[in-house]
């Protein structure tokens, strides 16, 4: 344990310099229990569990449960999430059972959230608007990682003209005007059959939305790849026989894994916040379907008026969804991150 | 016969049929180029070597930074980047690497010809537990269950004698010594029993009581394994301690090649003898005296010199005759298998460091 005692990240800080590596060899040695190379505490809870080889996600989990901030956000979204996916066990109403004898109740304890101009549940159309946000922003994070995340590993690690051809094709998307696109598109495509699909106004808004947010994580994934192929294990990988397919797949990629799913739990925020705004101003999603930004949108003129808790709950229901997956995936880059110390 | 074509192929090999190799040779390099076009000429690296390994030998190959020791060994497995021209031949048991598509080299790196890097910090993946990349090394070439494939990544820890092996494997690269990487890395390359293992400066980032324990460990394996191991290195004692043969490298080719005790009791090329004057010496000259040097400077491979590419830093060079006009050929000098490549090796005979040391005061 005297070995440990001195300075317990000298090991952990960085590539030995001759002098502390040459203890910690002397101190295995001797065989001494305990005694190996300069572990901090949680290193030797790993020891302990001797014979019981931990997989590479039980490591994963006990990194991420040491962020207690993305833990909490973790319980939140998923409290969010069973909610959406249960809204008919979890709500008492319709959301679009209209109640005219009732129409804009304050809050209380039958309409919890209270109830709209047309006497709906407003608790209802939060939850049941929460399938058709969350539904947009976990999608279009999806959709847009896989092709940002493709686009920008092929570039990266082909390099050359392919590398050109693609960062120009990013650099077209990332120059166009996004908003607007987004507005001529749905405008363009609403009702309208793609490739044979009639596409509902949810699903239309995930296609527009994947994209527009795709270029980031391509440029991000190219940039990481860039400079992740010139390290050595790379070349360790290919001497060891490995296809340039396995060594994308297998060596480099789990290099990115921390920023590509930052950068996911960033567009799922930004994808809920952007369908928002376009609902807002009219180019969301559409009636029967309803998302948060719709309900904001749809209860603007309630601002300033007794009747603003309208305007609230939808709200708060977007700020918590997007604060959590930004914690998230703080929590998430930190677990997938070996030496990090949070 | 190769035909008569005079249009450039990168790849070309010398000998068309079947290479012969000499009986026991695992691996055989002949008259293997390796150059590298740049913006001020055509780089050199590797200037026809040959060599043979053979079972269950230790080949070292010294030379300075730049003579092409590390070069001709990635061209031995195929890791040259696509710039660069490889002609010559490197017959691997009765078959021809040269010619072998990507796709059949990936088959035989890491499971027939390993490699294990210089500097094992860079060489291990940081995301991945060293048990695990372990086991990628082993299930690139071989499909095992995963009881099967857990226990023999530990016996692999095992036998390069990490301590604990079966905690070691749940921990990462950062959280080994710098000599543990290094054995964590040969694990890695022997995860398929090579035949040829070639290890690129293993020591060279390690102090020297690690660099002793992980020269055990390449002892052990050889012992174990049979396996030929090409020990590349510039440190003279390491390749004393671990090389059955030594080849000698300078500008790209081969000046002088032996067995351990030819080199360094018997050199006869001057840029051996060389090196050898200039490691320090306890039990010699006072506290005063200076090491021995080597004149000047590595040549360019750009611009290498004409005749013998050492002749301007030969303190028995005869300019300019022959020297700087003729190359010498790498000729046997002694016994089978010493040769060097010097006009006058026979007058190196008898000559020691110290008549070195000497010509260098009245110079």
């Amino acid at each position: 344990m005297v070995f440990r005692g001195d300075d317990p990240h000298s090991e952990a800080a960085g590539p030995t310099i001759g002098g502390s590596g040459a203890l910690v060899e002397l101190a295995e040695d001797d065989a001494l229990p305990g005694a190996v190379g300069g572990l901090d505490s949680s290193d030797v809870v790993v020891g302990e569990r001797e014979g019981k080889p931990l997989t590479q996600w039980k490591l994963f989990w006990r990194r991420f449960f040491r962020h207690k901030l993305a833990v909490i956000s973790a319980l939140v979204l998923l409290l969010l999430v069973g909610m959406a996916l249960f809204a008919p066990a979890v709500t008492r109403f319709e959301p679009t059972a209209q109640d005219l004898r009732n129409i804009r109740q304050q809050p209380d304890g039958t309409h919890w959230f209270g109830t709209d101009n047309l006497g709906r549940d407003q608790f209802s159309r939060v939850i049941y608007a929460g399938r058709i946000s969350l539904k947009i922003g976990a999608t279009v994070a999806l959709i847009s990682t896989l092709i940002g995340t493709t686009l920008g590993a092929i570039a990266g690690y082909v390099g050359k003209w392919v590398d050109q051809l693609l960062m120009r094709i990013t650099d077209l998307f990332l120059v166009m005007p996004g908003l607007a696109i987004l507005m001529v598109a749905n405008v363009k495509f609403r009702g309208q059959e793609i490739f044979g699909f009639r596409v509902s106004t949810d699903n239309l808004a995930i296609l527009i939305l994947s994209f527009v947010f795709w270029m980031t994580i391509a440029r991000v994934v190219r940039g990481l790849i860039l400079s992740l192929k010139e390290k050595e294990f790379v070349e360790a990988a290919r001497a060891s026989g490995a296809s340039t397919f396995r060594i994308i797949t297998r060596h480099v990629l789990p290099n990115c894994v921390g920023p590509i799913a930052v950068n996911a739990t960033l567009v799922v925020g930004l994808a809920i916040l952007t369908e928002s705004a376009l609902s807002f101003l009219g180019f969301g999603v559409q009636p029967p379907d309803v998302s948060w930004g719709y309900l904001v949108a749809d209860a603007r003129g309630t601002a300033g008026t007794d009747y603003a808790y309208m305007i609230y709950f939808p709200g708060l229901a977007i700020l918590l969804t997007v604060l959590s997956i930004n914690f998230l995936g703080d929590g998430l880059r930190d677990a997938f991150d070996p030496q990090s110390h949070h | 016969m190769a035909p008569d074509d005079e249009s450039y192929v990168p790849v070309e090999v010398t000998d068309g049929d079947v290479p012969s190799q000499p009986a026991g040779a695992v691996l055989s390099v002949r008259d293997l180029r390796v150059e590298f076009p740049s913006e001020d000429g055509l780089v050199k690296a590797v200037d026809g070597l040959s060599y043979d390994v053979f079972e269950n030998e230790v080949l070292g190959i010294v030379g300075e930074s730049g003579s092409g020791k590390s070069v001709s060994s990635l061209a031995v497995l195929g890791l040259l980047p696509e710039k660069a021209k490889i002609s010559g031949s490197v017959v691997y048991r009765g078959e021809e690497l040269l010619q072998k598509s990507e796709r059949q080299m990936q088959a035989l790196r890491g499971s027939k010809i390993a490699m294990v890097f210089q500097d094992a910090l860079a060489a291990l993946n940081p995301v991945f537990t060293v048990g695990h990349q372990i086991s990628e090394a082993i299930s690139t070439h071989r499909k095992l269950s995963k009881r099967e494939l857990a226990d023999e990544t530990v016996e692999l820890l095992d036998i390069v004698g990490i301590p604990n092996p079966k905690r070691r494997v749940d921990q990462y690269p950062h959280e080994f010594s710098g000599g543990m990487r290094q054995r964590a890395m040969i694990a890695m390359s022997l995860a398929n029993r090579p035949d040829v293992l070639i290890a690129d400066e293993p020591t060279t980032a390690l102090d020297v009581t690690i660099q002793a324990q992980v020269l055990e460990v390449f002892e052990r394996i050889q012992e174990k394994t049979n396996s030929a191991i090409i020990l590349i290195t510039h440190d003279l004692g390491v390749v004393a301690g671990m090389a059955d043969r030594v080849l000698v490298m300078y500008a790209g080719r081969c000046v002088e090649m032996g067995t351990v005790d030819e080199i360094f009791y018997e050199p006869r090329h001057p840029y051996a003898l060389s090196l050898l004057a200039s490691l320090p010496r306890l039990d010699r000259g006072g506290r005063d005296d200076r090491l021995y040097r080597i004149k000047g400077a590595p040549p360019s491979l750009i611009h290498v010199p004409s005749g013998c590419p050492f002749h301007p830093r030969c303190p028995l060079a005869r300019l300019p005759e022959p020297c700087a006009t003729v190359v010498p050929p790498l000729a046997v000098v002694a016994g089978a298998e010493h040769k060097a490549a010097c006009h006058f090796s026979d007058e190196l005979v008898g000559m020691t460091v110290d008549d070195l040391r000497a010509t260098e005061v009245s110079s």
